[in-house]
C-alpha cells in the first residue's frame, strides 16, 4: 500500500474516481432556456408597481414600529429618575424632531433592520422547532403551511432589504426561504416521506443551529412584550 | 475574448453577450456542479442558479480572479448549499464501516471498485470531497482551487492529501489485492 498521500492515486482508482459522478453531456439550450425563463419572471417581478409599493409601506411599517421599540427602549432604560429629561432616541426619528440628522437617522435604520430580522429569525426558529417537533410525534400541523406563508413574505423582504447586505445574514435567510417555501407548498395528506425530508433538511443544513446562533436569546419575547 | 469586454456588453444589456458568456463557461459549471451532486436534475438546478446569480452580480466582479474562476466559485458554493439542504445525497449515503465489514475478504479483482470508490468519496468530508473531484476527476490546479474556494493553495494541498489518505484506508483491500 503506498502511504505517500501527496503522490497520485494508483491508476486503477484514478481511474474509477473518474467514474464517479460522470457528468453527461450538458443539456445546453434546456437550460439556457430555464434561465431566461427565471431571469424574465425575475424582472416582471421587480417591475410589478403594486409590489414596490407594498415594498415601500412595509419599511415604513417597519421603521415606524422601529421608533417606536427604540423609544420603548430609550425610556426604559433611563427609567422614572431620568424624569424632566427627554429619552433622546425616543424623540429622534419619528416623533418630535422635524430633520434628523443623515448619520442618526442611518443608524437609526440599522437598528431597525437589526430588530427586525431578529425578531423575524427568532419567529422562524420558534415556528420550525414546533415543525419538527410536530412532524417527529406524527401529528397533523395543519397551520404549518400557512404560517411558512407568512413567514416567506417577511423573509423575502428582509433578503430584498438592507438586512440582506450582510452576506452571511442573506446566506441564512435564502437557506431559510427554501425551507419555508418547502412547508409552504405542502398539500394536505401529503406523504410523511415530504415532511421527512424537510426535517432531515433542516437538520443536515444545520438551519436550526444557525438560526439559533443568529438570534440573540430572548429576542422575541422581549421584543412582543415592548422591552425593546 | 477578453473578459472584460464580455462583462461591459452585458452589463449594457447585449443578450447576444449573455449567451455568449454562459457558452463560455457553462460546460465547466455544469461538470462541475455535476460531480459534486451527482444527479442531472440538481446539476441543471444548480447551473441555472450559477449563472442567474452570476449575471446579478455581475457588477461586483472586480477582475481579481479570471472571470471563469469567479463563476465556478459562484457554482460551488450554489451546489454546496443546495445538498446542505439534504435531498438525494442521503440515499447515496452508507457507513464506510459497513462497507469495510461486509467486504472484508473481497480482493481487487472484484467489479464493485467503482461502487466502493463512490461510498468512499461520499463520506469524505464536504472540503475534502470538493478539492479531491475537483483535483484529482475534473484536473483544476491547487491555484485554481484556491482561488475558486477561497483558501490557500497550501490548504488544497493538505485537504488532497488528506482525502488520498482516507480513500486508500477505506479502500486497503483493494490496494493489497
Amino acid at each position: 500500500m503506498i502511504r505517500d498521500d501527496d503522490q497520485p492515486l494508483e491508476p486503477e482508482l484514478r481511474e474509477a474516481a473518474r467514474a464517479y459522478h460522470e457528468p453527461p453531456s450538458v443539456p445546453r439550450d434546456a437550460v439556457w432556456v430555464q434561465i431566461q425563463r427565471r431571469r424574465a419572471e425575475q424582472q416582471r417581478r421587480w417591475a410589478r408597481p403594486t409590489r414596490r409599493v407594498w415594498r415601500w409601506a412595509a419599511g415604513v411599517a417597519a421603521a415606524l414600529a422601529l421608533g417606536v421599540g427604540i423609544g420603548r427602549l430609550s425610556v426604559r432604560t433611563r427609567g422614572p429618575a431620568a424624569g424632566a429629561s427627554a429619552p433622546t432616541v425616543a424623540t429622534s426619528p419619528a416623533a418630535t424632531t422635524p430633520a434628523p440628522t443623515g448619520a442618526a437617522s442611518t443608524k437609526d435604520e440599522a437598528t431597525a433592520y437589526r430588530l427586525a430580522t431578529a425578531d423575524h429569525l427568532a419567529q422562524a426558529e420558534a415556528f420550525l422547532t414546533l415543525f419538527r417537533a410536530s412532524v417527529r410525534e406524527g401529528h397533523e400541523e395543519r397551520l404549518a403551511s400557512a404560517t411558512a406563508r407568512q413567514l416567506l413574505a417577511t423573509n423575502r423582504l428582509l433578503i430584498d432589504s438592507r438586512a440582506g447586505t450582510d452576506p452571511r445574514l442573506r446566506l441564512l435567510l435564502q437557506d431559510l426561504e427554501l425551507v419555508l417555501a418547502q412547508i409552504a407548498q405542502l398539500a394536505p395528506g401529503r406523504g410523511r416521506e415530504d415532511l421527512k425530508l424537510i426535517t432531515d433538511g433542516l437538520e443536515q443544513g444545520g438551519m436550526m443551529v444557525r438560526l439559533r446562533a443568529a438570534v440573540p436569546a430572548g429576542t422575541e419575547m422581549h421584543f412582543r412584550q415592548g422591552a425593546l | 475574448m477578453d473578459d472584460r469586454i464580455l462583462i461591459a456588453r452585458v452589463q449594457a444589456g447585449d443578450a447576444s453577450a449573455e449567451r455568449e458568456l454562459y457558452d463560455a463557461h457553462v460546460e465547466r459549471v455544469y461538470r462541475l456542479v455535476y460531480r459534486i451532486a451527482g444527479d442531472p436534475d440538481q446539476a441543471q438546478d444548480y447551473t441555472q442558479e450559477t449563472f442567474i446569480r452570476t449575471f446579478d452580480r455581475l457588477r461586483d466582479f472586480r477582475g481579481e480572479a479570471a472571470l471563469g474562476t469567479w463563476i465556478c466559485s459562484i457554482a460551488v458554493s450554489v451546489a454546496l448549499n443546495g445538498l446542505r439542504r439534504g435531498k438525494r445525497l442521503r440515499a447515496r449515503e452508507v457507513a464506510l464501516d459497513e462497507a469495510a465489514t461486509a467486504s472484508a475478504t473481497e480482493r481487487r479483482s472484484e467489479p464493485d471498485l467503482r461502487d466502493r470508490l463512490a461510498r468512499a468519496i461520499d463520506d469524505l468530508p464536504e472540503g475534502y470531497r470538493v478539492v479531491f473531484l475537483m483535483h484529482d476527476v475534473e484536473g483544476y490546479t491547487h491555484e485554481e482551487i484556491g482561488r475558486t474556494l477561497g483558501v490557500r493553495t497550501g490548504t488544497s494541498k493538505a485537504q488532497l492529501s488528506r482525502a488520498r489518505a482516507k480513500l486508500r484506508r477505506s479502500l486497503a483491500d483493494f490496494a493489497r489485492g
